[in-house]
């Protein structure tokens, strides 16, 4: 097993980034003011063309409110949030969402979430983030991800 | 509230193929127009996706599409026309497929719940992706807030032209019966 390191680990923002990573370190936060042509345009980029996410009539049809956004966008907007904060040199390993409650046009989605645990496995940080997205209903998404990033400036 | 035809049906489903005709082949390969139509509409600067002197000096040495774009490569080009007939189904079908067993059994309305990815490696433009879905496992009946349902998960596979693996994805949907709508 690799072990946890009690040492910030990975440059941040690229090759010779400043700053390290550890538990607890929060992300940054990411906020998404939802309106029907984000979800939309997130819809159609996915190349997913249920009605539900482009016609507001067939989605009250099926009894939701308006038009909601896609589980595409969704996973779209969670690598978005985590490889702002990580920097370009991050690589998504995994990534786990599961669906709260929908957000619709006007709400507004944050994305927030801590670092839960870090190791090395050969050239490589791990990185491991638990997150939410919060709308204005409560918790739309509810995820981990495993993030990694080159080694840089491990200090043991 | 036991069928236990319908369960033995649904259970059967287990392990066979999601869509009929097997893998997805890609209609196009990782291509750079799709990628920077994905990252102008989720707002996503990073570099690496559509900057090629940025992609060089990274980790990845040339640019690589979004990961989270993996289902997007596999997703079937739609037909248009027709598509509030077939209730809302983005492509033609000349018969039942498996999911038809639900909407059958009452379960018309779906709600994705769940979706895990794994990613080996990141795609490059020109890469042409093949997914192949199966079903992996359906609850029993269960009440949920919408209504009775059950939660149906199925597992894709992700590869590349050689055949290699580049990524997984588990998917969980609800199939439900909506609350007072009739049946």
């Amino acid at each position: 097993m690799s072990g946890a390191l009690d040492t910030p680990v990975a440059a941040r923002g690229g090759a010779g980034g400043a700053g390290g990573i550890a538990v607890g370190d929060e992300l940054t936060p990411l906020v998404i003011d939802v309106t029907a042509t984000l979800i939309v345009a997130g819809a159609i980029a996915t190349r997913d063309f249920m009605p539900a996410h482009h016609d507001r009539d067939f989605a009250n049809a099926q009894g939701a409110p308006d038009i909601f956004m896609n589980i595409l966008s969704d996973t779209a907007y969670c690598s978005r949030f985590l490889t702002d904060w990580a920097g370009p040199d991050a690589m998504v390993r995994r990534l786990a969402i599961r669906l709260g409650v929908p957000v619709f046009p006007g709400h507004t989605l944050t994305y927030t979430g801590a670092v839960t645990a870090t190791r090395v496995e050969g050239d490589e940080a791990i990185v491991e983030v638990s997150f939410r997205a919060a709308g204005d209903l409560g918790d739309h998404v509810t995820g981990t991800a495993e993030l990694s990033l080159p080694v840089a400036g491990v200090t043991q | 509230m036991s069928d236990p035809t319908l369960d033995e049906r649904l259970a059967a489903l287990v392990g066979t193929f999601v869509s009929r005709g097997g893998p997805q082949v890609a209609p196009d390969p990782v291509n750079r127009p799709m990628i920077r139509h994905w990252t102008a509409a989720f707002g996503d600067a990073n570099p690496v996706y559509v900057d090629d002197e940025a992609a060089a000096v990274s980790r990845f040495g040339q640019v690589v599409a979004p990961p989270l774009m993996l289902q997007t490569w596999t997703m079937p080009t739609p037909e248009l026309t027709g598509i509030a007939e077939r209730g809302g189904s983005p492509v033609a079908t000349d018969g039942p497929g498996p999911l038809d067993l639900f909407d059958r059994a009452g379960y018309v309305a779906t709600l994705a719940t769940n979706s895990e990815f794994e990613f080996v490696r990141y795609l490059h433009p020109g890469d042409v992706v093949a997914a192949e879905t199966v079903f992996e496992d359906v609850s029993e009946e269960k009440q949920t807030r919408l209504g009775p349902g059950r939660f149906v998960t199925w597992a894709t596979t992700y590869t590349d032209g050689d055949g290699e693996v580049v990524g997984r994805q588990r998917f969980r949907i609800l199939k439900f019966r909506p609350e007072g709508v009739p049946s």
